[in-house]
């Protein structure tokens, strides 16, 4: 005899778990407090009343790695700084993003000359980055931006509409 | 080595351990080290390590040239962009002898007053906050925005200003910037009030600062402190008075100093100065003459062999910067001698003993930007 | 603010003074006179050429500049400047902190075409607002000069700071290991033949 499956879309939705822990991990990312120069502002601002970053679950700054899942390089990396960085990376536990915010992160912004000594031109010389924001320093807005597009990179589905403009 | 337990408490053990504090840590501001060692929860000696946000500010002064140069000057110490811009094209123009109309000295002194109060209203927020009061740097925030739209909707950027160009500013204010100051002169006051009845007055942080951090005049003076550190104990000594530049000789305000030397004292006068500069802002908005905004400049800038030098006074101290120049378009040298490194200088001799926790009030009073400090 | 009176400080720091003084940076090379004009040719009616005419008279040399001299605020940001020998480095800082000088700046300079580094001392007054800058040169093979930093506190670290970017010793400074620079860094990054 053939038992149907009874049809219960009405009270249960099915999921993967992958899913569901990535939307968890979307939704409450809490950022390593890791502001080395002036994007550090940017980002301080970010969580801060007018930008407010607690709407997206962000805006719990852990200073511990052990505690944070993503690294939001904020600033300029130094060669006396890099093995440090790369520590702090290190400590995080998996899993674990990395944003570069601002131009320094990216590249090593308005810093690089040919025979500078002293700067790393880009975090993803030390480890792989997740999302980068362009900027000197990028508005918070830009930082909210880059966070829901690594929100979008963990979840597949861009959570929050874009504005279209005309 | 942690101090055996039987040893009494307070009595010198020799038993020492050395605290890595930073560079990664939230109460150092940047990108600080500073090695402690430590008899318990006491300091023995604190040693600042500076240098991991190094950008060779000074070398880069060599290889651009001098107009290329300006946006550098911002990013010395962020928070105070205004007058570090200040007082390098205040350096090329008393070497060139250029004219800046007074329209522009103006739009410079408002904008950098601005810029003032926007930098303590961020030291005492993070000051605060290491203190362990979280909520002030929110309210701290929200009155920076405004001075920020205000400062965006003429130069264009919120933190790293590259607005004054060799002979004046690169755009002109409209009448909207000048009511925009005017309404937050008028929003400011009694928000400063406010600070003082909720937080100043607050016994948690008077115990806290009170008698925390003693610094006297002469150590001030041995070490190069100047700014609030050296307002704070007593010194009456502000570059807009001593070595006045722009038109700062034509407005009405006074010098908070408190002879105290402590942690208060360095904290009260940085309260008292945001009111000072709201002072300087609305005696200028109202007597902000017609005019150009620039004067003439030549199209390249070569400047004649020599060495001249220009003082401003940042948000956090004495700037002063030496330009050299062997005839060429980029400058032989520049040196930036920049307010926090002189501050933090002392922190060697004067943090010797304390309690760890003070020590952290101690360096959040001299209210540090740590790139000012390796530029 | 009218300038302050710095008779008396320059008049002590004289005997300090640089024996051979030359001016850094070098000042550009003064213009050539204007040559005669050359007599009129003869006219072609045989009348007397005109009379060439007077020279233009010399313009009257720069008087040398002085190692210790009072200078115009308003044009060089400081109202006194004071070449000193780098053995009196020390005595000269004596000499301003009796005075009741702080310290501003400590900097350091790479003349590399005439073979000299520099160091220039810069002090400030806080109540007449002074400004007071010594100088000193050194040779660039082997800069060496007597720390001060047991004058002034806040010599120490700006002399280590001048210590990373060019090298120069300071002797009697007891931390010379890098402060700006990576620790393992072994080179000075604003001497003017430095490539990374």
């Amino acid at each position: 005899m053939e038992t149907q499956q009874p049809d219960c879309s009405q009270i249960v939705k099915l999921a993967k778990l992958e899913d569901l822990l990535a939307l968890g991990r979307a939704n409450s990312l809490w950022p390593l407090t890791f502001g080395l120069a002036c994007c550090a502002i940017e980002m301080m601002a970010s969580g801060m009343a007018r930008f407010d970053l607690s709407r997206f679950g962000a805006e719990v700054f852990r200073p511990s790695p052990r505690q944070a899942d993503v690294m939001i390089v904020a600033g300029t990396i130094n060669k006396k700084m890099a093995p440090a960085v790369k520590t702090l990376y290190d400590q995080m536990l998996e899993p674990k993003w990395v944003i570069a915010m601002g131009n320094c992160a990216i590249s090593g912004g308005p810093f690089v000359y040919e025979g500078q000594y002293s700067v790393v031109e880009g975090v993803e010389k030390l480890f792989p980055v997740d999302v980068y924001i362009p900027g000197c320093p990028p508005r918070p807005e830009a930082l909210i931006e880059g966070i829901l597009k690594l929100e979008e990179k963990l979840t597949g589905k861009r959570r929050w509409p874009r504005v279209d403009v005309p | 080595m942690i101090a055996p337990k039987d040893s009494p408490a307070g009595a010198s053990s020799n038993e020492t351990f050395t605290l890595n504090l930073g560079p990664q840590h939230p109460a150092t501001h940047g990108v600080l080290r500073v090695k402690l060692t430590m008899d318990g929860e006491y300091i023995t000696r604190a040693e600042p390590v500076p240098g991991y946000i190094h950008r060779m500010h000074e070398k880069m002064g060599e290889n651009r040239t001098w107009a290329q140069y300006l946006p550098n000057t911002s990013r010395v110490d962020y928070l105070s962009a205004m007058t570090y811009t200040h007082a390098y094209v205040g350096a090329v123009e008393r070497a060139l002898k250029l004219e800046v109309p007074l329209r522009a000295e103006f739009i410079r002194v408002i904008t950098s007053e601005l810029n003032r109060i926007s930098s303590h209203l961020v030291g005492w927020g993070a000051f605060v906050m290491d203190l362990g009061g979280f909520t002030p740097i929110l309210y701290a925030f929200d009155d920076r925005e405004k001075i920020l739209d205000l400062l965006e909707a003429v130069t264009g950027s919120r933190l790293t200003y590259c607005y004054y160009r060799f002979g004046g500013v690169a755009n002109d204010v409209d009448a909207a910037f000048l009511e925009g100051c005017k309404a937050f002169v008028t929003h400011m006051r009694p928000r400063l009030k406010f600070y003082r009845d909720l937080v100043t007055d607050n016994v948690i942080l008077r115990n806290r600062l009170e008698g925390i951090g003693p610094v006297s005049a002469d150590m001030c003076r041995r070490y190069g402190a100047c700014g609030p550190v050296l307002r704070g104990s007593g010194v009456a000594y502000d570059v807009r008075r001593a070595e006045p530049y722009s038109i700062y000789d034509q407005f009405d305000f006074e010098i908070p100093h408190y002879p105290q030397g402590d942690s208060m004292a360095r904290y009260n006068v940085r309260m008292d100065e945001i009111e000072q500069s709201l002072r300087i802002i609305e005696q200028a908005v109202a007597k902000i003459p017609e005019g150009p905004v620039m004067g003439k400049v030549p199209r390249v800038l070569k400047l004649p062999a020599g060495d001249t030098c220009y003082a401003t006074e940042a948000a956090r101290g004495r700037l002063l910067v030496r330009i050299t120049s062997d005839g060429k378009d980029t400058p032989y040298r520049v040196r930036l001698r920049t307010p926090c490194f002189c501050n933090l200088s002392l922190f060697e001799e004067a943090s010797q003993g304390m309690l760890l926790a003070d020590a952290l009030a101690f360096m959040g009073s001299l209210d540090l930007v740590i790139p000012d400090i390796d530029r | 603010m009218s300038a302050p009176d710095l008779t008396s400080l320059a008049a002590e720091l004289q005997p300090l003074a640089a024996a051979d003084f030359v001016q850094l940076p070098p000042p550009p090379p003064a213009p050539k006179p204007a040559a005669p004009a050359k007599p009129a040719a003869p006219a072609a009616d045989g009348a007397a050429p005109a009379p060439a005419p007077a020279p233009a008279p010399a313009v009257p040399p720069a008087p040398p500049p002085q190692p210790v001299a009072l200078c115009d605020f308003a044009a060089r940001g400081v109202h006194l400047e004071a070449v000193v020998r780098p053995e009196c480095v020390v005595d000269a800082a004596k000499v301003l902190d009796r005075a009741g000088y702080a310290i501003d700046a400590v900097t350091g300079m790479d003349w590399m075409a005439q073979g000299l580094m520099e160091v220039i001392y810069d002090f400030l007054h806080f109540t007449s607002g002074a400004r007071v800058a010594i100088r000193a040169r050194l040779p660039r093979e082997n800069p060496r000069i007597a720390s001060i930093h047991t004058v002034f506190s806040g010599a120490d670290w700006h002399e280590r700071e001048t210590h990373d970017m060019f090298g120069i010793v300071f002797d009697g400074n007891p931390n010379q290991t890098p402060f700006l620079l990576p620790d393992d860094a072994d080179y000075h990054p604003l001497r003017k033949d430095f490539k990374a």
